[in-house]
């Protein structure tokens, strides 16, 4: 056997070049994947350890309204019911040093083994500082890590900055995890005691909410407790709420996920075609060893070994590059998550095994999965026979309609698959990965048909050499049309992601215009503006209209809803974009009927139509509101409702507010009143202080950033296409080599052969590009009309920008060409006398 | 030599010296070879496998390059050209016909032939016309359409010598023209190829091992240790 797989290997060895792309191929694909999903999951995993530490071993937590739990709640629990393991939290958020801290005030007694950090026992043993947390003014505990990145010492006074008001804290001590090692949990964690954060946060008398510890299985305990709560009180699992958190994000590092499959795909045609054609080059040498007596199975198992080496190889590599990659994704991945959805403090990739061991057996399965047809072929090789190149052209030519059926009948398959898949995303995923395999195996035929119609055009052009490039393209596609399959395959996914993207930050960019109708906005960084101070500002001079607005969580058992209580003067409501509806009817049941607009995503995510009703938990008991409209919205919070102020205080005690939107009178300049806005705030609070074009600015400038990891990932699944197309140009030349020399011989210059070679390439890239803009434009419309309205529920309409459709057509003739660049240098080189020398 | 002897010599080879590295050993092929064949003379050019038969048609087209010595094709001297010119000169003035015909897989009969035409700017009709003729001419007139691996050896040997005389080159290089053929089909193929060289007046260098071949043409060379002898 070692003597047969010399005889097969040994071919590979000695033109180690065509394993590159194969190997390239396995490694970019698992990379990519490898990376994706260690920068989801790392991202995902912090999100969680900073919730394991906030939350502790509390199975359950009784939560309030928008404003908390009244502390007195705490007390008639413990001390009227007499329940034991509960511990009272007051959490909020605070920065220092342009970091954003999860501030979480805590009851050191009562504690006991909720967070065994902030236990008194830990605190006690670690610091002896237990009186100081209790008693010193500002006194706050934070791992060493922290206080590192503060640039703090134990026992220094710093300054933070809570509710835009700049505060005094004391390093009380350190946190550590119970062998005292660092504790990656704690890390961005500010602990004090709850007096302090309750002062500091503006929430004195205020929890947000109790941790509760209930013995498993003890249903009679949980009923006990629900029925001792408020009617603003609820009782929900401290699981469940991580969980309704992390989903957030679901969506979008689905995405993320389908993505990466984009490039595993693109390199599994990249592996079909690098092994399909080391098993062409030795057809020759199969034949002999059939001839010999090697049987079928034992030629199948030696092309099958060599592919599972590459794969190993390759998925190996793939791995080790997937980590590094991974720790720049995760950049891009967790400041989206910062943007969008919540705090996650992660800098460093955890490389979890699975993940890992993933992606290695993707890499494997997927080689061995592209194999397989070569393999097949390779052990159909009869004894002896090596198939003249114009027979396998001739195969192929014969299998291109078929192959083209074939993928009609997928791209069907996929139609089939959407119309029976309802909501689901997967299946949305799937059957636009489908469709797009089904439509770029009809490439290769439309490409065939093209060419033979567009060479007299190609000798118009560039003479014979113009001819030979056009007519050669039909004429090698046994080589050439897994590449152009991948290559068209990488450059409609840029069409479709550009277009989606483009009609997108359209749909974006007017929503966000439409709805921003006031000309400066006042807030505060990760906190509420002071009431007072509110009323205050909307009394000063220059000050036509004002608007306000709070965002607020509801909670219960069955999950969160992100309520935007807005106080609109009335010509702004105009402002919210209505799917038919008869705005002054909706406005008046808005504000005066106490009914709720849905957002698309929610209407899409709930069920729920004008007319419906959506239950909240108010602060006496859960109502149902009517929902009078559906509005367009691009937020990422999916579960967003919009509330009339009016509405939002009959039910909530919550003076709160978010965020101020100022409409100027008419000659007011926006400097002169943000002058007057600072000059009012001074040493209140630091107010963060934005005009319209700003926020408009900012919106688009989170919306661009949100893509960018989207644009990494296709740049990357076009790198691995122009590999492929180099190999597949470099192995069509090193085919045709004595094919070439015959040229060389008939009087071809080298320059000619070059630009043969280069017009080859080229033209192939131009095929690509016009082929790949109708699948693109496809794919776009699934993206837009089908992935997003499963991922998040937005309404889009589809806008093609012509320019984006030129670039994705330069792009793959760039590709092309840059592909044919080394194959054309060798070609030029290549010695006509060698290469003409008899076999 | 006259300039009359020097006009009437189409191929005129000088102090020709070819070697090839192994290694750190030399193998000198060809060593200070000389040769002159005069305008529609066949030559044929005998000697066992790897005497450099081959070496010595690659150095005269301009396929090679020499170490030293000099080619002069219809009084211009080949190996002072450059690569580029030596290349335009080998489209205009030579054609080939090598042993496994070197016909190019992916054209067709015709286009074979038509390829040398456009390379040398014949355009239509006028292609059009000589590539029939020329097919014609070697009895493929119905075969124009066909692919050439689909072709007989000897058929495809007939394209190639149609290929290699379709421009009217001045020279024709035949390497093993018969090799891959049988004996009858050898006769056939010699008889086309010296009515075809003698009817356009052209001269022809023929590397060959075959007696039979070398039967056919004006004079006979040995290739012995590098250099040419009369034949025996």
């Amino acid at each position: 056997m070692a003597i047969l797989a010399r005889a097969s290997f040994g071919w590979l060895l000695r033109h180690p070049w065509q394993l590159v792309p194969a190997l390239a191929g396995v490694c970019i694909g698992v990379a990519v994947m490898v990376a994706v999903d260690l920068a989801v999951d790392s991202a995902g995993r912090a999100f969680e350890l900073s919730m394991d530490a906030v939350n502790g071993q509390a199975t359950h937590q009784v939560v309030g309204g928008p404003a908390g739990l009244d502390e007195d709640l705490y007390v008639e629990l413990r001390v009227a019911q007499g329940l034991q393991d509960l511990a009272p939290v007051v959490e909020g958020f605070a920065s220092a040093d342009n970091v954003t801290l999860t501030l979480l005030g805590v009851d050191p007694l009562a504690e006991g083994e909720f967070r065994d950090y902030a236990s008194p026992d830990s605190v006690a043993q670690a610091f002896g500082r237990l009186r100081q947390l209790l008693t010193g003014p500002g006194a706050v505990l934070l791992s060493a890590r922290t206080a590192a990145t503060l640039g703090v010492a134990d026992g220094e006074t710093f300054t933070i900055v809570v509710n835009g008001r700049e505060l005094a804290a004391r390093v009380a001590g350190f946190v550590s995890d119970d062998a005292g090692e660092a504790d990656p949990r704690l890390d961005g964690l500010l602990i004090t005691d709850i007096a302090t954060a309750q002062e500091w946060l503006d929430r004195r008398g205020r929890l947000s909410r109790i941790d509760v510890r209930l013995a498993a299985g003890d249903a009679g305990a949980r009923e006990r407790l629900a029925a001792a709560l408020p009617p603003d009180a609820r009782l929900i699992e401290a699981a469940g709420r991580t969980r309704s958190m992390a989903d957030m994000t679901h969506a979008f590092t689905t995405n993320l996920t389908a993505m990466s499959l984009l490039a595993m795909l693109v390199g599994v045609f990249l592996i079909y075609n690098s092994i399909g054609f080391a098993v062409l080059q030795r057809r020759s040498i199969f034949g002999t060893l059939r001839a010999l007596g090697v049987t079928r199975r034992g030629l199948l198992g030696l092309v099958l070994g060599e592919a599972a080496v590459l794969g190993v190889i390759g998925a190996a590599a793939g791995v080790a590059a997937g980590v590094a990659l991974g720790e720049r994704l995760l950049a891009l991945v967790a400041r989206t998550i910062n943007d969008l959805y919540f705090v996650v403090n992660v800098t460093a990739v955890t490389a979890d095994p699975v993940s890992l061991a993933k992606g290695f057996a993707a890499g494997v399965a997927a080689t061995l999965l592209a194999a397989a047809l070569p393999v097949a072929e390779a052990a159909a090789v009869p004894p002896r026979l090596a198939m003249a190149r114009a027979a396998l052209e001739a195969r192929a030519r014969r299998m291109l309609p078929w192959l083209a059926v074939g993928g009609l009948v997928a791209a069907a398959l996929a139609g089939l698959l959407l119309e029976l898949s309802g909501r689901s995303l997967p299946a949305g995923l799937a059957a636009l990965f489908l469709l797009v395999i089904g439509l770029a195996l009809c490439i290769p035929y439309a490409v065939r048909w093209i060419a033979y119609f567009a060479t007299p055009l190609g000798a118009l052009a560039g003479g014979p050499a113009g001819r030979l490039a056009v007519a050669g393209i039909g004429a090698s596609l046994s080589r050439t049309a897994v590449a152009i399959v991948a290559l068209a395959v990488a450059i409609s996914a840029t069409v479709g992601v550009s277009v989606m993207i483009d009609s997108f930050r359209g749909a974006v960019r007017e929503w966000v215009e439409n709805t921003l109708r006031s000309d400066v906005y006042v807030g505060v960084d990760r906190g509420s503006l002071d009431p007072a101070l509110v009323r205050e500002l909307v009394q000063l001079p220059g000050i036509a209209a004002w608007s306000t607005s709070r965002n607020v969580t509801l909670e219960t058992s069955a999950g969160r809803t992100g309520l935007t209580v807005l106080h609109l003067p009335p010509d702004s409501f105009a402002g919210i974009a209505l799917r038919d509806a008869d705005t002054a009817a909706v406005q008046q049941a808005f504000e005066d009927d106490g009914a709720v607009l849905a957002s698309d995503s929610y209407a899409w995510r709930h069920g729920v139509a004008p007319g419906d009703s959506v239950p909240l938990p108010t602060a006496n008991g859960v109502r149902r509101f009517q929902v009078a409209a559906i509005y367009q919205s691009y937020d990422s919070d999916l579960d967003s409702l919009l509330m009339s102020r009016r509405t939002y205080e009959i039910f909530w005690d919550d003076p709160t507010i978010d965020s101020l939107g100022l409409r100027l009178a008419p000659g007011v300049s926006v400097a002169a009143i943000v002058d007057e806005l600072r000059r009012a705030s001074a040493g209140r609070q630091a107010l963060l202080v934005r005009s319209n074009r700003e926020i408009r600015d900012r919106s688009m400038e989170i919306f661009e950033r949100t893509f960018v990891i989207t644009d990494v990932l296709y740049w990357l699944a076009l790198g691995v296409a122009i590999v492929g197309m180099l190999a597949a140009l470099l192995a069509l030349q090193l085919e045709r080599a004595r094919e070439l020399a015959i040229l060389r011989a008939l009087g071809v210059t080298p320059g000619e052969l070059a630009a043969m070679v280069i017009g080859q390439g080229g033209c192939i890239g131009l095929l690509c590009g016009l082929a790949a803009l109708p699948l693109g434009l496809l794919m776009a419309s699934l993206l837009v009309e089908v992935i997003n309205r499963r991922a998040f529920g937005w309404v889009l309409d589809l806008s093609v920008e012509p320019r984006a459709l030129g670039v994705a057509v330069a792009l793959a003739l760039a590709a092309a060409i840059v592909a044919a660049l080394y194959p054309a240098r060798r070609a030029a080189r290549a010695s006509p006398a060698l290469a003409m020398r008899e076999d | 030599m006259s300039s009359a002897e020097r006009s009437a010599c189409a191929v005129e080879i000088e102090a020709l010296t070819r070697s090839y590295r192994e290694g750190s050993e030399r193998h000198v092929v060809l060593e200070a070879l000389d040769l002159r064949v005069a305008r529609g003379e066949i030559v044929a050019i005998r000697g066992r496998s790897g005497s450099g038969k081959s070496t010595l048609l690659n150095l005269v087209s301009g396929i090679d390059a020499p170490d030293a010595g000099r080619v002069v094709i219809e009084g211009t001297a080949v190996t002072a050209l450059s690569e580029r010119r030596r290349t335009l000169f080998r489209r205009r003035h030579i054609g080939f016909v090598y042993q496994s015909f070197n016909l190019i897989p992916t054209l067709t009969v015709a286009d074979n032939v038509r390829l040398v035409l456009e390379l040398n700017g014949f355009g239509d009709p006028e292609a059009g016309r000589r590539v029939a003729d020329l097919l014609a001419a070697v009895g493929l007139a119905e075969r124009g359409r066909s692919w050439p691996e689909l072709l007989s050896g000897g058929e495809q040997q007939r394209v190639a010598i149609a290929r290699a005389l379709a421009h009217r080159p001045a020279l024709v290089l035949a390497d093993e023209p018969t090799g891959n053929l049988d004996d009858r089909t050898t006769g056939e193929v010699l008889a086309l190829l010296d009515a075809l060289v003698r009817h356009t007046g052209g001269t022809m260098l023929v590397a060959t091992h075959s007696a039979r071949v070398a039967a056919h043409c004006d004079r006979v060379l040995e290739l012995r240790d590098g250099r040419l002898v009369p034949s025996a």
